[in-house]
Order: C-alpha cells, then structure tokens, then sequence
C-alpha cells in the first residue's frame, strides 16, 4: 500500500473555531443591491477580520446557497477570487433547499475529519431581492433564431411574434416558493400541516411573538454583537436585524389575515419573510485550531439527513433527522442542553414538537417505544428563530450552528441538537457539543 | 362498441331530462399510474362495528392517508386510532351512532364484525350502516370484515358469520347506482397482520369493477417480511399468456409499472401485437403456441434460462368455440377445454415441478363467470373455466409451504373484441345486469390480476375473485 501524504485519511476532530454574519434584512429593503455573492463577500471578510486568521492557512471554502446566481453558481470559488485569497483556495457550491447552510457545514466538518483539509470557511448566503426572473423558455425558444442571427425575412420576424401568442405564456414569472413536482406553495404546506396535526392560529401566534420577544432581547442585550458585523450597502450601513419586532404581541398578530387560505392560520406575522442575508462559520481540525492559537468552541457529534414525501407533510422532516442524529450520538433528547430548530412557519415548528412529543409518532415512525420528548421551553430557541431574525435560505443553517455554539462555549452547556426543515420533503438535524 | 350512457354526454343529458326509466350508470373512479404511498390520502372512512380488528384498521387506514370517523358512543372507541393518527397526522374523529351529522359525507365505510356471535348482533349491520347510505360518496366503498363461518364451532355463529356476505351482496345492489361497491372480507383467526394490503386495495380506485365478492384472508401461505407499498413487484418476472392483446395486454402493462419484468407470451401469428406490447412495457417476447405437446418444457427452460426462473405467472389466454352441445363439434370441445383448463395445469405443474416459479410465486388463472353461472352455447367454455376454480382450490394448500399463492380471476361483462362482437340486445342486458349498471374495462380485471401478484396479497390463497361489477349472475 502507498503511504498516505497529507493527512489523508486521517481521522481527527473537526472544531468550530467562529462563525460571522451579515444582519438579515428583510427582502427588496437595505441589501437590495448586493447580490448573494456580495453577501458572501461581506460575511468571509468579516470573518476573517474578526478572527485575524491567515490567508495562507486556508484549504477551502465551501459555500451554500438556495437561488443560485445562474452565471456564476459556484459562489464559494467566487468569494476566494474577490477576496483575493490566495489562488490555492479551492471551492465548492452545494444546494440543499433551507438545510443548506448547515449542509455547507457538516460537508466541512466531514472534509477535516477525513483528512482532506485542515482549514475551511463554510456558510451560505441568498438574495430573495436579486433572484432572476427567468424568461420562460417558450420564449427563450422562439426569440433563439433572433438572437442568433437567423431570421432573415419580415416574415421570419411575424413566425417568431406568432410564436409568443398569448401574451401571458412569455411574460416573466414571479418567482415563489413552489415544489416543483407539485407546484403547491409552501405556505399550503404549512396550512395544510396546521390542520392535520391541528395546530391553532393561537398557538401560532403565541410561538411568533416568543420567537420575536427572545431575538429582540438577544439583539438589545448585546448578544448577537459577536456573531453579526455590520455592512455597508449602497443604502447606508445596517447595523442589525430589521425583520425582529420586540414589540409585538399576540394581539397583534391575531389581527392579521390568513395569507394561503380563507379560512387558514398562516398569516404573515407567523411565517417566515422572503430575507437577504449570509453566514460564514470557520472550522479547523482541533489540532490545527490549538496550533494557530484558537479557542475552538464547539464540535459536532453528530448529524442526519432524512427525506419524507413532499405531497405527505413536507416540513415534517426535522421530527425523523432530530431522532436520527440523537441515536447516532447516543444520546435522548432529555440529555441536549439546548434545542434550536428553524423556523419555517411557527405551524411547522409546533408539528415536529408535537411529533417528538408523540407516542403514537415514535412508536409507527421510529421503531420506538416511547416517545422521543417534550422539549423543555427555556431550551428551545433560546434566541428566536427564523421567524424573528429572518430566513435568507441558504445562510440559516450557518446561523444556527454558529449562534448555538457561542452559547455552548459562553454558557457552559454541553450539547445543542439543531433541526431543519426543507423544500423537497428534506429534514436535516445535527448535534453540537462544547469543547 | 361503447357504452353510450356511459361515454355519451350528451346521451346521459337527454336520458337524465327526459326522465326515462332508464337508469344512468356513474362513471366509475380509477386509479392511474402505479401503487401509491396512501390510496387513501385525504378520505374520510367510517370505521363502525364491535370486533377485535380496531387497531390493525388504525395502522392501515392512517397510514393510508384516511382521516378515520369512528362511530361509537365514548371518546374509548378513538383510543386504538390515536398514536397512528398522530403519527400519521390523521386525527380521528368520533361521531355518535345513529342520525348521520347534517352535510357529513364519507368516502368509505368499514364495518367490523368480527366480535358478531348471534343472528341478533346482525342488527349492527342494519342500526350503524343504514344512516350512512347515502353520505356515501359516488364510487364509494363499503367493506364488511368478519371472521370465516367455517372456522366457527358453534352453528349459531357460523350463521352469525355467513350472514356477513349476504348483506354486503345485496348491499352492493343498491349502492351500485352511484358507483360504489360493496366487498366482504373474512380473516382467519391469526392472519389479522394480512389484511392491511387487502384493505388498502379494497378501498382504493383499483377495485372499480369488483363489487358483491367475499374474500378469505389466510395464513395459509408462508409468508415472512414486510410487504411492499409501492413499486411492489420490484425485481420479479411475470409471465402473462394471451398478452398480445385485452386483458393480457392491460395487465402486463399494469404488472410492468409496478416493476416486474414481464414475459409476454403469444402465439407466433400474434408475434406483431405481443412483440409491440413488450416493447412498449420494457418486456420480453416469448411466442409458443401453449396447446403444443412441448409447450411446457418450452416456456420452462426458456424461463429458467433467460430469467433464472419467474415468481408471477397469469395464465390469461383463452378461447371460446361456442355452440350448443347438440351442435358441437369434438374438436370444438376439445380446443376450449384444452386451452382453458389442460394447457393451463401442464404449463403450471412443470414450472412447479422444475421449481422454475420461484418460493413465494404467484399463480393467477383467468376463469368466467359464465363459467360459474353457467351460460347457453358455452359447455365446453363453462367446462374449462369451472375447472380453473377446482384447480386453484386444491393447489394452493399443496405449495403454501413455498409461499406460493394460487387464485383464479373471473371476469364477468369486460368490453373488448369478444363481448363487441355479441347482439346489441344482449350486450345491453348483460352489462346493466352488473350492480353498477356498467361493463368492465381490462385493465379492471389487470388491476385485480395484479394485485394478486404482489406480495401483500399473502393472505389470499385457493380464491376465485370475479370482476363482474357485482353482476346478477354467478354467485
């Protein structure tokens, strides 16, 4: 057998060293125009700022995004080329709906502890306000001979107009979050998941002014202070959040309409907004980190990806892959010290807490005798959620892992199970434990 | 030739405005594509009745995709429904017995019998069904489930039990106006964990054209893992006879989208028609005239060779050499009843005896209804198709041991080239003869064939289903 070069194939522990993000602003507001990969810039430079870490020392980028920018997709590579690092630095692009940036994570975690890398920035970034209107392609189709030069008479002229009739087939589509197989938007998902596991328009209500009333705290406290770094737009400088309202209420959210159904309970105020932002989270194999002299504040312990039918439930997810990254840590959800779940739509969130809490769930779903647990409220979502802090769907899974394992490193609390629901019927939870 | 009361619109609209004594048969709903995840998906069915069956139906019918409204004067009749509706997220609901509650409509109704002991209980049947009647929906469902008289030891409930099948026969009379159908299902004391894949076929658009049938749920054939939801004749071979065209055709298609590799065999001067049937489904082509003296060897060898053996043979092809007894000639005779009946136990001893079908194999015969009920002109047919329903009852308990199920499919009036070529007078009669006023389609009879064949349909062994629409003839 050749010897190995380079640690290759190495087993060592992956660590998260620090992690960085862009405030999140609510779509088409202050970010308007920067792009996903301006957001991506902003979010590595920062980091990289904050933790005064070499260029010379990084492997990788690994980056993750949801609308992808069609002419340049492969974001990660991009943000090392604008930023100038050395040409070395090599990148990737992976898309998992809103698991992404957790995905982009784990991915790093995996390469360093195979091996493969010793340093590597991992995140996500999206930009609801520069997603692309895409022409559709019957159009694209019929204006090809114009475009290329291949329409020589007035009458190839008149085919190419006939061809675009009616009007509406060509014009320019909004984009909205729809699954592609069924064409339903997610929020008729979360309206449908609200009747079947008959969550009510209250308790809705009640879980959205929580999630706002515990952001606004962490933001006003000063907690947030380390892990979001101001950005200059071309809208003046953005300090914080703007999608956080600390002063809201039940009351008044209750007023607001049902946006997906008539007589429905999802309404603005308890589902997440359209939101740009990015997140950045360095990871360095723990001998690497002790080396260069840093802090490590958090590894994981384990992860899990799952799939569930999308015409089903489809943000259902999160209550198979938390039980599946519980087992494969070994561990009960009574042992995690914190629990941080996205928040998609508070429906969505109050059906997983009610299928963990169920017997019946565990037992026909996951093969076990009891139910996997109550989630014990001063542990869940300690600092708000999606619905408060906003959802740029690329960038959440990175907020995530970095704002629990601040918590872990300050706190003092052993071990954090994160959850994510996503497009597609995906689920994806991970396990964090301190260092 | 189409029906015109069922295809015509505009025959449909001038018979419903004029209000002639015609009745206008419901189109009937069917399923498209293959097996899916919940059949049930978003159906509301009536659970009702007293039997032991309660937690094995709120497995099945959540996991379906059914909201289950189940009938009972306490909150105690929900508690088997509550941990799979939760995990399914399909609450049950309770309704009290009695008046149906205003605009409440089901799409299918379960009754339970299973707990009846005396001609008294039978009242059940009458005090919790009748009020829903008519919140059946059209293409409805009923299925009642009770436990085979001939397991009960005592006579009074054996009578308590047979009466079962009488109600749901008639039943099924009455609701076929609106497309519905009415099936009972008997379960053997033990063979509970057997029913869910029967249920969840019962219930669903792939049994549109069965309807007045009783089925016996057995553990008699050996079966051991899980079965299949969907895609769930992965990886087998099926050997389909007569697939050129008709009920052939339509279930070797059907078999093919659930993922088997199908053998179409034909006769070589059908080889056009069955070669473009295989083609199209991804299959093979097999052309061996089945009366031929080597036929068996032939088909055997080509299927151990080829496929390494084959775990579903449909013994389809058949013929008719019509005329009456008086009238007809010996190799008349000779032909239906070789065709029908002596190529199909040839061809199916040699592929037991050679083990070329596979241990939980499956082996579907075509039989008639008129060879059930008998019919003018067709003694030697009848002959041959009778038969089909001995051989499947006295095989299966010979290879269960093997997990191999043996069942006959009779179909009963089924549009295609044959009954086209009947007197219109005739063709008229026998379809509105069927409970829901209609003929059948091939591929209803491809969908019961098919079924049959999968693995969950373990628990039905030495039975002869008719397709018949619950027609007034047979039994």
């Amino acid at each position: 057998m050749a010897k190995k070069k380079n640690g290759w194939g190495r087993k060592q522990r992956a660590v998260v060293v620090a992690g960085i993000r862009t405030p999140f602003v609510k779509a088409f507001g202050k970010f308007l125009k920067l792009d996903s990969i301006d957001l991506s810039d902003i979010a590595v430079k920062s980091l990289l700022e904050r933790t005064d870490l070499s260029h010379d020392e990084i492997d990788s980028i690994v980056w993750g995004g949801v609308i992808l920018p069609s002419l340049a997709p492969n974001i990660a590579r991009e943000i090392a080329l604008d930023l100038r690092l050395p040409a070395s630095v090599e990148g990737m692009t992976c898309t998992r709906a809103c698991a992404t940036g957790l995905q982009a994570v784990t991915l790093a975690a995996a390469a360093i502890e195979r091996g493969e890398a010793d340093v590597v920035i991992a995140g996500g970034s999206d930009s609801t306000s520069n997603a692309p209107l895409n022409l559709p392609q019957k159009a694209v189709h019929a204006l090809a001979p114009l475009a290329f030069g291949k329409a020589a008479t007035p009458g190839d002229y008149l085919g190419v107009l006939a061809q675009m009739m009616p009007i509406t087939d060509i014009l320019p589509k909004m984009p909205k979050i729809a699954e592609r197989t069924t064409g339903e938007v997610m929020g008729e998902s979360a309206e449908r998941m609200a009747k079947r596991n008959e969550i009510s328009r209250e308790a809705q209500d009640e879980f959205a002014a929580r999630s706002h009333h515990k952001a606004a705290e962490a933001i006003e406290s000063g907690r947030f202070d380390d892990e979001v770094a101001p950005v200059e737009s071309p809208e003046g400088w953005v300090h914080a959040d703007n999608i956080v309202r600390g002063d809201t209420s039940v009351e008044k959210l209750s007023k607001l309409r049902p946006v997906f159904a008539k007589d429905g309970t999802v309404t603005a105020g308890n589902a997440s907004a359209l939101t740009d932002g990015a997140a950045a989270v360095l990871l360095m194999s723990e001998e690497k980190a002790k080396a260069l002299g840093y802090k490590p504040l958090a590894a994981f312990r384990s992860w899990s990806y799952v799939g569930v039918d999308p015409t089903d439930q489809l943000l259902i997810g999160p209550a198979l892959a938390m039980p599946k990254a519980l087992d494969r840590a070994a561990m009960e959800l009574k042992d995690v010290s914190l629990v941080d779940m996205h928040e998609a739509f508070a429906a969505q969130v109050l059906s997983v807490t009610k299928a963990l809490a169920s017997k019946g769930f565990a037992q026909v779903r996951l093969g076990k005798s009891k139910a996997v647990g109550e989630i014990d409220e001063a542990t869940f979502n300690v600092h708000g959620g999606s619905l408060s802090i906003g959802h740029p769907f690329g960038a959440t899974g990175a907020r995530m892992v970095t704002t629990m394992a601040n918590e872990l490193a300050s706190t003092g609390a052993e071990t954090a199970l994160l959850g994510i629901c996503a497009a597609g019927g995906l689920g994806a939870a991970a396990v964090l434990e301190a260092v | 030739m189409t029906d015109l009361l069922l295809e015509n619109e505009n025959a449909r609209r001038l018979v419903k405005t004029l209000g002639l004594p015609i009745p206008v048969p419901e189109k009937l709903a069917r399923s498209r594509g293959p097996y899916e995840e919940r059949p049930l998906d978003e159906k509301k069915v009536l659970v009702c009745g007293v039997g032991g069956l309660q937690h094995v139906l709120a497995q099945v019918l959540t996991k379906a995709g059914a909201y289950p409204l189940v009938l009972g004067t306490s909150d105690a009749v929900l508690e088997p429904f509550v941990g799979p509706g939760e995990a399914w997220a399909r609450a049950p609901r309770r309704v009290e017995p009695g008046e149906a509650p205003e605009g409440e409509r089901v799409d299918a109704i379960v009754f339970d019998g299973t707990g009846l002991e005396t001609p008294d209980d039978l009242h059940q049947l009458y005090a919790f069904i009748s009020p829903w009647i008519r919140r059946l929906i059209r293409s409805g469902r009923v299925v009642v489930l009770g436990r085979p008289a001939a397991d009960a030891k005592k006579p009074v409930r054996a009578a308590t039990r047979a009466g079962l099948e009488g109600f749901t026969r008639s039943l099924a009379k009455e609701i076929g106006g609106n497309g519905s159908i009415a099936n009972s299902v008997f379960v053997q004391e033990g063979a509970d964990d057997r029913l869910g894949p029967v249920l969840r076929f019962l219930l669903s658009p792939r049994s549109a054209y069965i309807s007045c049938q009783p089925f016996h749920v057995t553990k008699l054939a050996k079966a051991d893992e899980t079965p299949p939801e969907t895609h769930v004749l992965g990886g087998k071979v099926a050997l389909v006879t007569g697939a050129a065209r008709g009920i052939g055709e339509a279930t070797a298609e059907l078999l093919a989208a659930e993922g088997a590799h199908v053998v179409c065999l034909d006769r070589p001067a059908d080889d056009g028609p069955c070669s473009k049937v295989a083609q199209r489904i991804g299959g093979s082509t097999l052309l061996i005239d089945i009366t031929d003296v080597d036929a068996p060897q032939r088909i055997a060898g080509e299927l151990k060779e080829r496929f390494g053996g084959v775990d579903i043979v449909v013994h389809n092809a058949g013929v008719t050499r019509d005329k009456t007894l008086a009238r007809m000639k010996p190799e008349q005779w000779d032909m239906a009843v070789d065709i029908n009946l002596g190529a199909v136990i040839r061809i199916t001893d040699r592929l037991l005896s050679g083990s070329v079908l596979r241990e939980g194999g499956r082996v579907i015969c075509l039989s008639s209804v008129s060879g059930i009920a008998g019919n003018r002109g067709q003694t030697n047919y009848s002959a041959g198709k009778a038969g089909i329903v001995g051989f499947v009852r006295a095989l299966a308990p010979k290879v269960a041991k093997k997990g191999i199920t043996v069942n006959a499919i009779a179909p009963g009036f089924i549009e295609t080239r044959l009954t086209d070529a009947m007197p219109v007078a005739f063709r008229e009669v026998a379809r509105r003869m069927a409970a829901v006023g209609q003929g059948g389609k091939p591929v209803d009879v491809g969908q019961a064939i098919t079924f049959l064949a999968t693995p969950g349909a373990a628990g039905l062994t030495g039975e002869t289903v008719r397709v018949c629409g619950g027609a007034l003839v047979g039994a």
